[in-house]
């Protein structure tokens, strides 16, 4: 092998075992760790589990008959919301998280009580919360968002993202929506179709806040793009998150053919 | 030990009761009962509280508490030893609507007079 043939095949080699890395991103495009923010810590939800209470009409919690909020749905959309409500007057209306085992997806993985951990790297971002639980994660490695036709619907969708100084911007797509009547945005029955795409700008706004301004739109579901804030507070020091294995001890479980939660006595039978 | 718990039970005034699922099926009356506890399970998604109480025909009626998530509740100074099996405790509750013996926890009183949750005025509710 002379010496411009060995330097042909050691440049394509090199092509070769670098291509698969390079094909995801995963270059100079990462930003350092010293240069990302500290969201350090555990944090929980501001104000209650009603996904858009910028809209909300009715006093009350997501389960008090009478309460709703107002996306820009289309005609189909919002009839489905108003059954889903009908239901939930009555309560009738599932939540399969109830049964355990289910994740909430995107982007009611924001809409969640007790605590959550948002943990930054530079190749990846990850949502977790002790409710659930539940994990969700964004690719920050420079990798393209896939195509459309290259996702399946799944709870959580596919994630990718990049920094704008101190703010994590990701777009979200492949959500499974209310394919399967399984994923619903809150307890008023609030859901997207299969068709969602969500872009998410996440900063902290002081010290003790995270913000998250979600910007929904979904050819199916909306007329316009649904903006949505959502707000965590920062929690004390030294707080641990615990194990959240919801299936442990489960007495509530829901009736599928009702849609009624249940609340089983010492007996194991249901007490209404 | 025993005053940094006593501390932590009485700074106990608001616990969320029911992330896990709606709580719709509970009632709006609160109800008082006083028994001895059987059982303490201090278990996701939901702890209970499992009480005998003697009913005014002398029968022993077991009621089911249903009360925070453990991490909430751990967070907050409660651990499985606060409600100790054979512990005298009165308890004010919001029954279900049926008249089953299972409520939704909104306080609790020992003999010696330690409270836990919202014994003054109601407990907010999801």
């Amino acid at each position: 092998m002379n010496g411009t043939r060995l330097a042909t095949w050691a440049a394509l080699s090199a092509v070769l075992v670098l291509a698969p890395g390079l094909s995801y991103g995963q270059s100079t495009t990462l930003t350092a760790f010293d240069k990302l923010p500290d969201w350090t810590g555990l944090w929980r939800m501001m104000g209650p589990t009603i996904f858009d209470t910028a809209t909300q009409t009715g006093k009350g919690g997501a389960v008090t008959p009478g309460v709703r909020e107002h996306p820009p749905y289309a005609d189909v959309y919002e009839k489905k919301y108003q059954e889903h409500l009908a239901r939930r007057d009555v309560s009738r209306l599932p939540d399969v998280i109830t049964n355990c085992g289910v994740p909430v997806g995107y982007p009611r993985i924001l809409n969640l009580p007790d605590t959550y951990e948002f943990m930054v790297r530079p190749d990846e971002f990850y949502i977790i919360t002790e409710n659930g639980p539940n994990t969700m994660r964004v690719y920050t490695d420079g990798r393209p968002l896939p195509k459309k036709e290259d996702t399946w619907g799944t709870y959580t969708g596919v994630s990718v993202g990049h920094w704008e100084g101190d703010t994590l911007v990701w777009e979200t797509i492949g959500l499974k929506g209310d394919r399967d009547s399984d994923s619903i945005l809150d307890r008023t029955g609030l859901i997207l179709s299969d068709a969602a795409h969500v872009n998410t700008r996440m900063r902290k706004i002081d010290e003790n806040t995270l913000q998250a301004v979600l910007t929904i739109e979904d050819s199916k579901a909306l007329t316009k793009p649904w903006v949505v804030t959502k707000r965590f507070r920062k929690q004390e020091p030294g707080l641990f998150m615990y194990d959240y294995g919801c299936a442990e001890n489960n007495r509530n479980p829901v009736n599928t053919a009702t849609g009624e939660t249940l609340i089983l006595g010492s007996d194991g039978k249901p007490a209404k | 030990m025993k005053s940094l718990c006593v501390v932590l039970l009485a700074a106990l005034a608001a616990v969320p009761v029911l992330a896990h699922h709606s709580g719709a099926g509970f009632g709006e009356e609160t109800k008082v009962i006083t028994g001895t506890v059987k059982q303490f399970q201090f278990l996701n998604p939901h702890s209970w509280i499992q009480v005998n109480v003697t009913d005014e025909t002398g029968k022993v009626v077991e009621w089911s508490l249903e009360w925070g998530s453990p991490n909430e509740l751990g967070r907050q100074g409660i651990r499985p030893s606060t409600f100790p099996e054979g512990a005298r405790v009165t308890f004010k509750i919001r029954p279900v609507k049926s008249g089953a013996p299972v409520a939704a926890f909104q306080a609790a009183k020992f003999e010696d007079g330690r409270t836990i949750g919202k014994w003054d005025g109601d407990a907010p509710r999801e």
